[in-house]
């Protein structure tokens, strides 16, 4: 089918078949690798993106159901060259260790952020609930997202 | 890994997704958030050879309220259901209920109308629906017609939906003046799971701490969630003391007819009722609001 939607900021119009997810069709059909398949069940949260600016799991959401909606991925974060605050606070306090849950908790952590930019740690912990770090390195995690709140406690 | 391939058919009124529900040729499923059905596809549970989806059905995302009975489009998401102003203020216990499902992207996709079809027996948002004694409207080939909740669930993952037959609403009356409201969840694996044992209740104290009316349902406890009716009567027209919260508790306990489940033998479940229901109970008698 044809489909099209806002993809990073710029409108994507593309073809997929009826059974992909958004998962599928931003990995393999528009060859965007920073969005991850774990689990496939919508319980890591590894492939979570934003959908007009609200997260979803691109593993169980069919790719039909963002047409014409606005659907930012990891690649999306960064604008004119410059990294998201969120990615900034990130690398600088190592909040990553094998980097797989990394995407998906920076854009549920994106997504909270553009809704409360004022979260406490508590707050920051029931917005990564979704999201599964096998590491288990969640407190700088969480210290990174308050770190990259915009307007900090 | 790929889904097993389907037919997508994407109806954009309410009579189109029932030609298309109802057409004979292979298996159909209807498909709204997509949480539910998407992982049993993955699976392999169900090989359906096409799905009808619902998400360009304007009428079915509606929420608003009809003469003080709060309607909930079918295909209105638990996030949007938690952020409606109508909602927190004119129905708290259900909007507590919508924030407790599962986590923010699923309550993103996630349907109101899809979590009943589904009728999971942990279903979070039920028991707040049992409590308000709300109805499910559906509609197939042979009609609309409603559903009262308390008989819309049929047995162990079963709705009371006919074949062919689309959930389109959840119309819930407004609780009963002065009612205090509570749902509380425990999980006994991580706090985004389902809940082992999910309370709600809606309680009326009148002046001297009489219980006037007494609601409680139960998620978890029983091949559907249901109402606890035993704790109720046990309440109705008693002061709530601490010996009328334990007795309702037993009451809920033996209401309940709890399955075994890698989450939680049946014994442990009917121990935690015990524990759950008694402790919503305290909540809303020491609420001072």
């Amino acid at each position: 089918m044809n489909l099209t939607f806002t993809l990073n900021g710029r409108p994507c119009a593309t073809e997929t078949p009826d059974h992909w997810t958004v998962l599928d069709l931003l990995r393999d059909g528009l060859g965007l690798m920073g969005t991850k398949y774990g689990c496939g069940e919508g319980v890591c949260g590894t492939c979570t993106v934003l959908a007009d600016d609200r997260p979803i799991r691109a593993c169980l959401v069919l790719a039909a159901h963002v047409r014409g909606r606005a659907l930012v991925s990891v690649e999306g974060l960064e604008a004119d060259g410059r990294l998201d605050p969120l990615q900034i606070a990130f690398a600088e306090r190592g909040a990553a260790q094998c980097g797989f849950c990394t995407p998906g908790i920076m854009l549920a952590a994106k997504a909270l952020l553009l809704e409360n930019p004022a979260p406490t740690a508590h707050e920051v912990r029931e917005a990564l609930s979704g999201n599964l770090c096998r590491c288990t390195g969640y407190t700088k995690i969480v210290e990174a997202v308050l770190a990259a709140a915009p307007s900090p406690r | 890994m790929r889904l097993y391939p389907f037919r997508l058919v994407e109806p954009e009124s309410l009579t189109e997704a029932v030609d298309a529900f109802g057409r004979l040729d292979g298996e159909a499923r209807l498909v709204a958030g997509g949480t539910a059905l998407v992982p049993m596809i993955r699976l392999g549970l169900v090989k359906p050879d096409r799905l009808v989806s619902l998400h360009r059905v304007p009428a079915l995302h509606e929420i608003r309220v009809d003469n003080k009975t709060l309607v909930l489009g079918a295909t209105a998401t638990h996030a949007d259901i938690d952020r409606a102003h109508v909602v927190r203020d004119g129905w708290p216990l259900l909007a507590e209920a919508v924030r407790r499902v599962a986590t923010p992207a699923i309550r993103t996709s996630g349907t109101i109308g899809g979590n009943l079809a589904y009728a999971e027996a942990a279903s979070d948002p039920a028991p707040a629906l049992l409590c308000h004694d709300a109805e499910v409207r559906v509609v197939g080939p042979g009609g609309a017609r409603t559903v009262p909740i308390a008989r819309f669930f049929r047995g162990f993952y079963e709705a009371a939906l006919e074949p062919g037959e689309i959930v389109t609403a959840v119309r819930v009356p407004p609780p009963p003046a002065g009612a205090r409201g509570g749902y509380i969840k425990f999980t006994s694996r991580s706090a985004e799971d389902k809940p082992l044992i999910g309370v709600a209740a809606l309680i009326v104290l009148d002046l001297s701490g009489r219980c006037t009316d007494a609601r409680v349902a139960l998620g978890g406890a029983a091949p559907t969630p249901i109402r606890a009716e035993g704790a109720e009567r046990i309440l109705r027209g008693e002061a709530v003391s601490d010996a009328a919260m334990r007795a309702a508790a037993e009451a809920a306990a033996q209401d309940a007819d709890p399955l075994s489940d890698l989450m939680g033998s049946a014994n442990y479940r009917r121990e935690m009722i015990r524990v759950w229901v008694r402790r919503l109970l305290a909540k809303l008698r020491d609420d001072k609001s």
